[in-house]
């Protein structure tokens, strides 16, 4: 066996008896190469074992989880409600939907987006749809006030059109903003007050509570 | 009351618990994830240099399982193999965009190098901490085509065909970068023990004549 052979013939590295170590015996310069590998090998086993502690932050965790149920509660309402909706009432439902946004339209007022931008990171998570899009009292906003702006929206222009609505969304979307997201309570949903600028884009939020109306606890 | 968890034999392979989670077994999401999810997050870290990115990255890929067209194929390759597949793209693009800290790249990508000259053997030192962490600091180190070799295959431990899956290129290709990678390795653990023997790249100069 030649010193191309023996290289070539190992599988991934290893070396196995029967494969060539005959050769190693025979050739010095294969063997303290081998040995080197070895010695190489060894130290990248040890540099593993000691990134093994390195994990995903538990928060990561908990997005996945909130996107999960989110799907899967998404998946189990569409499939009830294909079971039993004939098609003439989606039909119907579409021509209604169609004509409230003809009459929002001609009316020029200012129409509330279906969802809003979600706040950082946890946009790779479901986006949180817009439960409830009371609108609330425009003037609470202001540069004093307890908004938090949606880290890299645009700068409101100070003659902006803006809308204010409150939303009920994931409590894993407002993780940025402090709130303190778990395994167990990551599919939770808080009230937030919510500023949309003209463009149908969040620009900042303000956490109002727990959806079930008591405070928020923050990190 | 018995969790759900419970319920789950941690021997069960990654198609088994992927078939229960596409059945929404939440259980079997959160086995898998668990499994997997320290490979992932590690390998995006070492390649992208930030762990910002890293948890991005992580949460995209295991994102990516939840879709019913994820486009895994049990027959092109293994779960674990699919799922370093994504990290990498998003690796990639994350690199592209320039959002990571990476001080990681060398010119000396594809420059030859010239053969090892051991004075000093500084493997003699692997099996002590500050041989361990030099040769860590070496494979974060070294250029990115051979830096992800070295972390799937020997620090993650992917079989070569696994990783020329991941990497989508021939298994051939991953052997000669495996072995290109050691002997930058070898290069650069000379060169932390023997600093003043070593020459930098060659560059042109001006000389006077």
């Amino acid at each position: 066996m030649t010193c191309v052979e023996f290289w070539n013939r190992l599988p991934e590295g290893s070396l196995e008896a029967s494969l060539g170590s005959g050769h190693l015996a025979e050739c010095a310069a294969c063997a303290t190469r081998w040995d080197r590998q070895q010695s190489l090998a060894a130290g990248l086993r040890l540099v593993s074992a000691g990134m093994r502690g390195e994990v995903a932050p538990p928060r990561v965790e908990a997005g996945l989880l909130a996107a999960f149920r989110s799907q899967e509660g998404f998946k189990r309402h569409r499939a009830s409600s294909y079971s039993w909706w004939p098609p003439v009432l989606t039909w119907a439902a579409a021509a209604a939907a169609t004509a409230v946004l003809a009459v929002v339209l001609l009316h020029g007022s200012h129409p509330v987006p279906a969802s809003i931008a979600p706040v950082s990171a946890p946009h790779r998570i479901a986006a949180p749809a817009v439960e409830s899009a009371d609108v609330v009292d425009e003037d609470s906003y202001g540069p004093d006030s307890d908004f938090i702006p949606v880290p890299n929206a645009a700068r409101i222009e100070p003659n902006e059109d803006v809308n204010l609505v409150r939303v009920e969304v994931p409590r894993s979307a407002m993780m940025a903003l402090g709130i303190v997201v778990t395994a167990e309570n990551a599919s939770d949903t808080v009230l937030a007050d919510v500023v949309l600028g003209s463009d149908g884009m969040a620009r900042a939020v303000r956490l109002v509570s727990n959806s079930d109306g008591s405070p928020l606890e923050e990190e | 009351m018995i969790k759900r968890e419970m319920a789950h034999d941690s021997t069960e392979t990654d198609d088994e618990l992927l078939f229960r989670l596409r059945r929404g077994d939440e259980a079997a999401f959160v086995a898998l994830y668990r499994r997997r999810q320290g490979a992932i997050y590690r390998f995006a870290m070492h390649m992208s240099g930030s762990a910002t990115a890293a948890e991005d990255i992580t949460q995209e890929v295991f994102l990516a399982l939840l879709r019913q067209e994820c486009g895994y194929d049990p027959e092109r390759g293994t779960l674990s193999g699919y799922l370093f597949g994504i990290a990498r793209k998003l690796v990639l693009r994350n690199l592209e965009r320039g959002r990571a800290d990476v001080a990681l790249e060398s010119q000396a990508d594809d420059a030859a190098l010239p053969e090892l000259a051991v004075i000093d053997d500084p493997l003699i030192d692997l099996t002590r901490r500050e041989g361990i962490e030099a040769l860590r600091r070496a494979v974060m180190a070294l250029p990115r085509r051979y830096r992800e070799v070295v972390l799937l295959c020997d620090l993650e431990e992917l079989d070569y065909a696994d990783a020329a899956v991941v990497l989508g290129c021939p298994i051939g290709t991953v052997r000669s970068r495996m072995h290109r990678a050691r002997a930058l390795l070898f290069e650069k653990l000379n060169q932390d023990r023997n600093p003043r023997l070593v020459a930098g790249p060659w560059k042109p100069m001006r000389v006077a004549i």
